[in-house]
């Protein structure tokens, strides 16, 4: 496998009024094109932060970080901006929609931020992912007309629209019942047998299990790098069969 | 205690943010200095009582003719002695009914004098003041009769400053007017009925008992019976005053009119009936700008509440009430609008007591004696409206706001949905209303600046500087044929020139008359053109009205020879382009008469009051010779060597060597006066508008910084999850501009709508004295300018927004 990612020697600092925090301290990781990572550890330890420096939304304060091949440490505001809009797609723990904006709107905004995307190219990749996560139907509606599940699958979309090289999701099944992170985790389980690269924040052992490779952090500090092979690797149920089973 | 703690809270806040606490304090101090200082203004001079006993009663009874203009009839506010007596007659819905006429007094020591405002009243007045002397007596009815002893009441103030509060003053002979007259009484200080008397003379009885065609005209004062309201009795008086007047159109060929009676009080007759207009537009005007100033303090501190909303989620989740919620947030806008309030009490007082002390001595004889202008209770008592307003608007809204809240939503992490969907509505309609606001104060301070700066660099076209400007009434019973009259101007004037100081003088009169030109046809459904016409005696040159060809009057232009006209340049330009009008023959209709005169000679333009508004050339005059269209009633002008003192003496001893009874209708003044008080208040007003308009502009500044920052604040978070999905800074400063920009359109677009229809009114009305073009430069200028400070104000709280890094932007609460 090609090395996608590369971290080397990653510190992040934060000075709180005198008082330096080293949320990050000498981190080295190298995340291969499909690899389905979990990241986990207590609360404090840095996954969140970790992440943020994977998805370019803080820079570190040392190390260097290169994304296939590329050294992305000390790219400008913008330069990061557009890789993000190009190169990564986020889940987050909160769904982070935008109220004011529809399913289909939502889903389209990373790719605005792209230039030289015709409007048709961009409606089709649109109707494209919400087909995939199953949210079609749903398109013309705001985020506070849909259940937590839903809205955490467009959330997901639209972290596929853009086709990114890796997925970044923080806790993306916090906020969501046992049913709800099924179907999620079964969408993450899917996207990574058809080749996506994932990078998964979790406290839960049984969703950290799922993924292919576990990292596990403590105090800023990454403590533990292993294989897995989670048992029903070969037998990932659809979403429809979750939620049945479910209810 | 409760109620400590939050007020110690709040004060905490405050002082920890004294950039916020200074500019929200500076907000609402200029908005509510400026609606309480045109509150109490205009309340002052409107509305206030008269400060004399039965003060509310006293009405002052004018009239009006309804179809002819001010120039045609310059007493048509006026009741003439015998309109006055019919009416007394039949009337059934007055108890006090009487006359006065209001005109300066001549008072002369040794070698000098000066004019002193003066009312000539009969023998009712004082009663209908309801006010006794403090020494001697009032004017009695045989004071009045012809033959009488001439006699003086004096006030206070003229028995202080100008007799040296001479124990003796009663029965003191002082001369005014020339003649010897007997000091009978002293009123108490500040009496200054009806307006500004210093001294009160009484009315003469033979002016009185006059015929209909040759009536003294007279201000009149009343007071109504108790069952009869003031529409009813001005239904009955006006009823018999068109009566009267039907019969002198029909007797004495006076022009078709309907004459009406007005009953005001007397504040309100001072600004000729416009008061609740005026008291209403300006009034608007000034909460316009305090409305301003709320939705800005109001936002401010909505903005604060909203940083505190998880502190106030946290409050509610432990117990706090609704009602506890709204008292503890409320604190924060109550201190500072009580503190606003009171600095603006302060500041409206010390503005109130300079304009008190600018205006009288600005206009030492023209400010009544019930125009006083301070803190009053009035003033307190609107104080504490406007304060109950501006807390309810800009402290207890956003609290209520804000204590209505869903606690689940703050509470729970990154769901800032549906609530800032509604602040976002909110916010956007606010900058709308502002920007609406804000450009319509824009636009019309531009209008009314531009309109002051006009009137002061007006260009007349004439040249009155160190002249001086008398108007005197011939009485027609003691003057009676044009012959007379003729001889007696001619005469003055000559005395008035033979003075060393002089260098020359004429008598002119101003009308508006209709012409025809003999050489071009005149439709019958064409109605004749009214042109203005000044009837001169001597000639125009030395008041800057120059001979461009012909010539000038002369001594023969009169009764009985051939009648000739002087035409302005631009009349001759228009009827005889490309020739001479010299010897052409127009027709003008003087006094219902046609006159068929020749054309002597060709002036220079000048601005007259038709065309005040106009360009120089816009309107055409018409000079006639005073010797052969005379008029008992003339404007005397001197021009004297510059630097001469003294000079309102010349006329004086030139009048009164001839005839020591006849009446000044105005008196000697510089011909200038008139035209440097309106430049002064031009330049005045000028200042107001502008100091408005640039306040309103820092309103606009504070109010939508203070509005995109709350909106960009509330839009944090989206602004971290649209950073997370890729966007530059440029797109998310290009995201609010755009948001802005649609704000800033529908703004402007609803005021400049408004200012169309408004500048379509006015330009109709001023007959062009702003061209058209300029409408649009002013309108370009208001966009221009109101753009670059709406862009500024929200490009500076967005440009800090997005220097924050997206994964604190997606932590931000």
């Amino acid at each position: 496998m090609s090395a996608l990612i590369e971290l080397k020697d990653i510190t992040k600092t934060f000075l709180t009024e005198e008082i330096e925090t080293r949320a990050i301290n000498s981190i080295n990781i190298t995340i291969n094109k499909g690899e389905y990572l979990s990241l986990s550890g207590q609360s404090g330890c840095g996954k969140s932060t970790l992440l943020s420096l994977l998805g370019l939304l803080d820079a570190s304060t040392s190390g260097t970080y290169h994304i296939n091949g590329v050294d992305v440490s000390s790219l400008t505001r913008d330069q990061r901006a557009k890789i993000r809009s190009e190169q990564i797609g986020f889940v987050f723990q909160s769904f982070n929609l935008i109220s004011d904006l529809t399913i289909f709107e939502n889903v389209m905004l990373p790719l605005t931020y792209q230039s030289g995307l015709s409007k048709q190219v961009i409606t089709d990749k649109v109707n494209d992912v919400l087909a995939k996560v199953e949210m079609s139907h749903r398109k013309d509606h705001y985020p506070s007309q849909l259940s937590g599940g839903q809205q955490q699958r467009v959330a997901v979309a639209r972290a596929l629209v853009n086709d990114p090289t890796i997925i970044l999701a923080d806790e993306p099944t916090g906020n969501l019942d046992s049913k709800n992170a099924q179907a999620v985790l079964a969408l993450f389980d899917k996207l990574h047998q058809d080749g996506a690269t994932i990078c998964m924040v979790t406290h839960d052992p049984v969703s950290a299990k799922r993924a292919s490779r576990c990292l596990e952090m403590f105090d800023g500090r990454l403590i533990a790098d292993n294989a897995n092979i989670p048992s029903h690797r070969n037998s990932v149920p659809s979403l429809e069969a979750v939620e049945l089973a479910a209810s | 205690m409760s109620v400590l703690i939050d007020i110690k809270y709040s004060l905490r806040l405050l002082f920890k943010a004294p950039k916020f606490t200074a500019m929200t304090l500076s907000v609402l101090v200029g908005g509510l200095s400026i609606s309480l200082f045109t509150f109490s203004f205009l309340y002052s001079t409107l509305y206030k009582e008269l400060p004399l006993p039965g003060g509310a009663t006293a009405l002052a009874l004018t009239t009006e003719t309804i179809g002819i203009s001010m120039n045609m009839d310059p007493n048509q506010n006026l009741l003439s002695a015998y309109e006055f007596r019919q009416i007394a007659k039949t009337q059934s819905s007055l108890i006090e009914f009487g006359l006065y006429e209001s005109r300066d007094a001549r008072l002369s020591f040794e070698d000098t004098g000066k004019n002193i405002p003066t009312t000539y009243v009969d023998s009712g007045f004082f009663k209908f003041s309801r006010t006794q002397p403090i020494m001697g007596r009032t004017i009695q009815q045989e004071d009045m009769i012809v033959g009488a002893t001439p006699v003086v009441v004096i006030s206070y103030e003229t028995w202080q400053n100008e007799l040296s509060a001479n124990e003796d003053v009663l029965n003191m002979s002082i001369r005014l007017n020339e003649m010897l007259t007997t000091v009978i009484g002293v009123m108490p200080q500040g009496y200054h009925f009806p307006g500004v008397a210093k001294i009160w003379l009484p009315l003469n009885q033979s002016q009185l008992n006059t015929k209909q065609n040759t009536s003294s005209y007279f201000t009149a004062y009343a007071r109504l019976k108790d069952d009869i309201s003031n529409e009813q009795a001005t239904k009955n008086l006006s009823a018999v005053l068109d009566q009267l007047y039907q019969q002198s159109v029909e007797l004495y060929n006076q022009p078709e009119a309907k004459k009406v009676i007005h009953l005001r009080s007397y504040p309100m007759e001072q600004v000729n009936g416009i008061g609740n207009t005026a008291f209403i537009f300006l009034n608007a005007v000034a909460w316009s700008i305090l409305a301003l100033g709320c939705i800005n303090v109001g936002n401010l501190l909505l903005a604060r509440s909203i940083e505190r909303q998880k502190e106030t989620a946290i409050r509610a989740a432990l117990g706090a009430s609704s009602k506890r919620l709204i008292s503890q947030l409320m604190w924060e806008g109550v201190i500072i609008t009580i503190v606003g309030a009171i600095l603006s009490i302060l500041l409206v007082g010390a503005a109130l007591d300079y304009t008190e002390i600018m205006l009288h001595s600005w206009m030492p004889n023209s400010i009544v004696f019930w125009w006083h202008w301070g803190m009053d209770k009035e003033t307190l008592a609107m104080a504490i409206v406007v304060t109950l307003v501006t807390i309810a608007l800009s402290a207890f809204l956003p609290a209520w706001r804000s204590a209505h809240q869903d606690i689940n939503t703050t509470l729970r992490d990154g769901t800032r949905g549906a609530q800032s969907k509604k602040a976002g509505r909110l916010s956007r309609l606010l900058v709308t209303i502002q920007v609406f606001l804000v450009a319509f104060l824009m636009l019309i301070g531009a209008l009314s600046g531009y309109v002051s700066q006009s009137f002061i660099n007006l260009e007349i076209g004439d040249d009155y500087s160190d002249t001086m400007r008398v108007t005197i009434n011939l009485p027609i019973n003691k003057y009676k044929t044009p012959q007379e009259q003729a001889q007696l101007f001619e005469t003055l004037l000559d005395r008035i020139k033979s003075d060393s100081s002089v260098i020359d003088a004429h008598a002119t009169t101003f009308n508006h008359f209709p012409i025809t030109l003999s050489e071009f046809d005149y439709d019958d459904s064409r109605e004749r053109q009214s042109i203005d016409t000044f009837t001169v005696i001597g000639d125009t040159e030395f008041s800057g009205i120059k001979l461009v060809a012909g010539r000038h009057f002369n001594r023969r232009d009169k009764i009985g020879a051939r009648k000739v006209v002087l035409i302005s340049q631009s009349m001759a330009n228009r009827y005889w382009p490309g020739e001479s009008a010299l010897e052409k023959n127009i027709t003008i209709e003087v006094e219902g008469k046609d006159e068929s005169l020749y054309i002597v000679g060709v002036v220079s333009n000048r601005m007259n009051p038709r065309s005040i508004f106009g360009k120089l050339d816009s309107e055409d005059e018409t000079y006639i010779s005073g010797l052969q269209f005379i008029n008992p009633r003339q404007r005397i002008y001197y021009k004297t060597i510059k630097g001469s003192v003294k000079t309102e003496g010349i006329f004086y001893r030139a009048l009164f060597e001839i005839d020591r009874n006849i009446e000044l209708a105005q008196t000697v003044q510089p011909a200038e006066r008139n035209r440097n008080i309106m430049r002064d208040s031009m330049r005045l007003t000028s200042k107001v508008i502008f100091g408005t308009g640039l306040f309103s502009l820092m309103l606009a500044l504070v109010g939508i910084y203070g509005l995109t920052a709350n909106s960009v604040a509330q839009r944090t978070h989206e602004i971290g999850i649209r950073r997370a999905v890729g966007a530059t800074d440029k797109n998310i400063i290009n995201m609010f501009i755009k948001q802005g920009g649609r704000q800033l359109i529908t703004g402007l677009g609803l005021a400049l709508l408004l200012f169309a229809l408004i500048s379509a009114v006015f330009h109709e009305f001023s007959v062009g004295l702003i061209p058209v073009y300029l409408y649009f430069v002013l309108a370009s200028a208001v966009v221009i300018c109101l753009s670059l400070i709406v862009m500024l104000a929200i490009y500076a709280p967005t440009r800090k927004a997005v220097v924050m890094e997206p994964s604190s932007a997606l932590r931000y609460e």
